[in-house]
């Protein structure tokens, strides 16, 4: 065995990287269960690519078939049931650990300096995570498949100038049909392997500048880190083992508890839903989209320009932040905006869960108003944080000098 | 030693430091979701149908099973009944003969529709014609347990949820002179279960159950296409179990629940299985981890 | 400090856990590859009924099962003579008529020469009173047994059953 490992060391130094980048690999010591989530996702993108290639041999992207194949992987193929189960609840799971993953790294600071790069890949694996998301509901040709195309390809629409035809152009025919599917299928494919390669990216840019820790300090590897394995590599696998039994118990048990009834109607054009609903991992955007309603024939564009300025402000929240304490544990008044952001976004995935003139308390409060006001927490965090760190309002708590 | 002593310390400044940044967030959530509690949202495309009763279903849930007799029964129901108009296409006859039914009687059920064992369970009703007798064509009920907001309770509703005779009746009678009193208003909408506050919508209402409108109280929108489909006494049982209305829904509720998914009895299964053994292996890893993170505590 | 029992105590459980999280994945590969095998309604094909009711003596149908065409011969009293009669001559592949049936009358076949998969041409087309398969010239005899030509075998004869007297069923069922 040796022998072998040294004839290929000789050409290529496996075991060398093996102990820098992974069993040596310095982590610091006093991470907490919140740095669980980055493994995870990486975990959960296994077994969304995994499931997802077997339910590729099965499925057919045809618009007078999808539905009744999907149907036939439900039924007929062995162990169809559960491929598909894992893969559209692996979907939820999977938006679920990123959030997490994404407010741990907005918490302790972790797209401070040095970090930005490492930061950027990870906004940019959640862009095209989310868009992969948003292919793959399409694939199932139900009622909200097609509608939520539909509208979502719409919002394209609202572009000056080319807006209509790029629609057309997206759609390949005058409406969302079978050219649409096919290409929605084609990129779903793709697209998850570019997720795998940005993640190495995203591991690199971690690897070259080491991990954040819930002190927000830079520590001194010698006395304040540990090899990543043992100490790691098990402490990564237990939280797996959580996380599966929580996944498994859905998975198994309530398998539909994050799918509309009316995907399992098949896409019929002539006829939309009562109410159509994105996917919930969609809904903050969505509740974001739809405030802006205020500006008469600018409305819709400007709705598309808050939607995605809402994941674009994070590309420059690195600079956003000009605190000298990267971790908000010391930073009372960051602290407290975070929560109220956190919150902010389940007020509005409420808001973009119910249907847009849906009013509160008997009519005095129409549910747009609610929208409005937490679209404007949700960027006011990034304007506040900006304010109060900039012209030092803040005053930060005494930092630890080490750990 | 003195080390010790520090890095104790420490720790618990720490645990103050995190207590009071839980304190305030925690307030947050409680003002907020209070604020979500109460402010539940009303109108939209809520619809005006009643709230849907909650039914007792017995293979629903982690550890449910499904009744073999109710599902013979809710197959009886379903072809004699149901088939006249909708299929389900996703189920082929043929599969009909796990729940004990013989080969000849497999075989009457489906020459019943016109059919063979080995084809799928279609109606014999042409879609085309059923579109032109209804306005819409019957929807295939593979899938309608999952495909309805309700689920099982929806299916149920429908079927028990239709204006009886003497509902029908008093809507013919208080619209024989042409209009609604008030007091009749209130009167109906009681036994109707329809919002008193609005008298022009009841009207109206009366107006159609006395043309003949098909009135389903958890209908949202009230009326549909499909005429009341069961009756008491529409199915003569096999196995003698008394045909109520009721009863007959409960079965092909059944019957139907158990068409939308036929493995779900295996996935319940396999998924007993699958946790009891990721349990055994967390607590492995657990302790695995707890003795070689010891080293660094 | 970690003594030295605790350590030993240590290796059980990470050997244990190891085995256990093996046999883990090992249960987890499996869905994934079962999913590969024919589904429930490629495995309802298996079988093919056949009405043998309407075939007159002298006829025969061919009827696709599994994919594949099989000739489903009503043989003629003169048809089944000459199969037994060439029992006892020397057979490149010998077999009993007898053995190739289960009531003389019906003869089934896998219609594709073993040789490269041509589809034979029906009865009374080769040398022998029986087959001839047009790619390459092999005759089969009134029994399907090959007589003259490249063919190293005879035509072979799928599983079949009389579920009664006029319902044939090719191919087991499997479910």
């Amino acid at each position: 065995m040796s022998k072998i490992m040294e004839w290929v060391d000789a050409r290529l130094p496996v075991t060398a990287l093996l102990k820098s980048q992974a069993t040596e690999y310095p982590t610091p010591k006093n991470l907490n269960y919140w740095w669980n989530f980055g493994s995870l996702a990486l975990f959960v993108l296994i077994i969304m690519i995994a499931s997802g290639l077997f339910l590729a041999m099965h499925y057919k992207a045809d618009a007078n078939q999808s539905f009744d194949v999907v149907e036939h992987i439900m039924r007929d193929v062995h162990f169809g049931w559960l491929l598909r189960y894992l893969h559209a609840n692996g979907a939820s799971f999977f938006f679920v650990v990123v959030y997490i993953h994404i407010l741990r790294g907005m918490y302790y600071g972790s797209y401070r300096k040095p970090r930005e790069i490492l930061w950027w890949f990870g906004v940019t694996l959640f862009l095209i995570m989310m868009g992969t998301a948003f292919m793959g509901y399409v694939l199932p040709w139900g009622q909200m498949s097609y509608w939520g195309a539909a509208v979502i390809t719409n919002l394209m629409s609202a572009i000056p100038l080319i807006g209509e035809d790029l629609v057309v152009w997206i759609w390949g025919g005058f409406a969302v049909g079978d050219p649409t599917l096919n290409r929605f299928f084609a990129l779903h494919f793709l697209l998850p392997l570019v997720i795998f390669g940005l993640a190495i990216l995203h591991l690199w840019a971690l690897h070259a500048v080491h991990s954040n820790n819930p002190v927000g300090i830079d520590l001194d590897e010698e006395k304040d880190c540990i090899p990543f394995h043992p100490y790691y590599t098990i402490k990564d696998l237990y939280g797996m083992g959580v996380f599966l039994i929580v996944f498994c118990a859905v998975v198994f048990f309530v398998p539909n508890l994050f799918l509309e009834p009316d995907n399992y109607i098949p896409a019929n054009p002539m006829q939309t839903p009562a109410h159509i609903v994105p996917e919930w991992y969609f809904l903050p955007f969505y509740a974001i989209l739809r405030s802006i309603d205020f500006l008469g024939p600018f409305s819709k564009l400007a709705g598309v320009v808050a939607m995605i300025g809402a994941i674009a402000i994070l590309f420059i929240l690195p600079f956003l932040d000009r605190s000298p304490v990267r971790c908000f544990r010391y930073r009372p008044l960051s602290r407290q905006l975070f929560w109220i952001f956190v919150v902010d976004c389940f007020l509005l995935g409420w808001v973009g869960y119910n249907p847009a003139d849906a009013v509160t308390l008997d009519g005095a409060l129409p549910l747009t108003v609610v929208g409005r006001t937490g679209t404007a927490i949700y960027f006011g965090y990034f304007v506040l944080l900006w304010v109060i760190t900039a012209f030092d309002i803040e005053k930060h708590s005494p930092v630890p000098k080490s750990i | 030693m003195n080390i010790m002593t520090t890095r104790g310390r420490d720790e618990r400044a720490g645990q103050t430091m995190r207590l009071g940044a839980r304190v305030k967030p925690a307030g947050v959530w409680v003002v907020v979701l209070g604020l979500l509690a109460v402010l539940l949202p009303r109108g939209g495309v809520a619809s005006e149908a009643m709230h849907l009763p909650k039914q007792n279903w017995p293979f629903v849930g982690v550890f449910g099973q499904f009744d073999n007799a109710a599902l013979k029964r809710g197959v009886q129901v379903t072809v004699q009944v149901c088939m006249a108009c909708h299929s389900l296409k996703y189920i082929k006859f043929d599969r009909l003969r796990q729940f004990g039914f013989t080969e000849q009687e497999v075989k009457a059920f489906a020459e019943s529709q016109g059919r063979t064992k080995k084809d799928a369970m279609l109606s014999g009703m042409d879609p085309v014609l059923a579109k032109d007798s209804f306005g819409v064509v019957p929807p295939d009920l593979s899938l309608i347990t999952k495909a309805r907001k309700g689920y099982e309770d929806y299916v149920f509703g429908i079927l028990t949820g239709y204006a009886s005779e003497s509902d029908v009746a008093l809507a013919r009678q208080v619209m024989a002179d042409g209009h609604a009193a008030d007091g009749e208003v209130r009167e109906v909408a009681a036994t109707l279960h329809l919002d008193p506050n609005h008298p022009e919508k009841i009207a109206e209402t009366l107006k159609r159950i006395a043309d003949g409108g098909n009135f389903n109280k958890y209908f949202p929108g009230h009326f549909l296409a499909m005429p009341q489909p069961l009756m008491d006494g529409a199915v003569v049982y096999a196995d003698g179990t008394e045909n109520s209305k009721v009863q007959m829904a409960r079965d092909v509720v059944t019957f139907l629940a158990w068409a939308a998914e036929p493995t779900q009895t295996e996935r319940k299964a396999l998924g007993f299985n699958v946790l009891l053994y990721l349990v055994v292996f967390t607590l492995m890893l657990y302790a695995l981890k707890r003795r070689i993170w010891a080293r660094v505590h | 400090m970690v003594t030295e029992s605790e350590e030993g105590r240590r290796d059980f459980l990470l050997l244990a856990t190891s085995a256990v999280g093996a046999a883990g994945v090992a249960g987890a590969a499996w869905p994934f590859i079962k999913s590969w095998s024919p589904s429930s309604d490629v495995l309802s094909q298996a079988t093919t009924e056949v009405d043998i009711s309407s075939l007159a003596e002298g006829q025969m149908i061919t009827v696709p099962w599994q994919g594949k065409p099989v000739f489903v011969v009503h043989r003629t009293v003169t048809q089944i003579e000459l199969a037994r009669k060439d029992d006892t001559k020397s057979l490149p592949d010998p077999a009993k008529d007898a053995d190739r049936v289960k009531r003389p009358e019906f003869l089934v076949l896998l219609a594709l020469c073993p040789h490269l998969g041509c589809v034979p041409q029906p009865i009374g087309t080769g040398n022998y009173g029986g087959f001839l398969c047009p790619c390459h010239g092999s005759h089969y005899d009134t029994s399907g047994r090959i007589r003259q030509g490249p063919s190293p075998r005879n035509l072979q004869v799928p599983y079949y059953e009389f579920k009664d007297e006029k319902t044939l069923v090719i191919g087991k069922a499997t479910v």
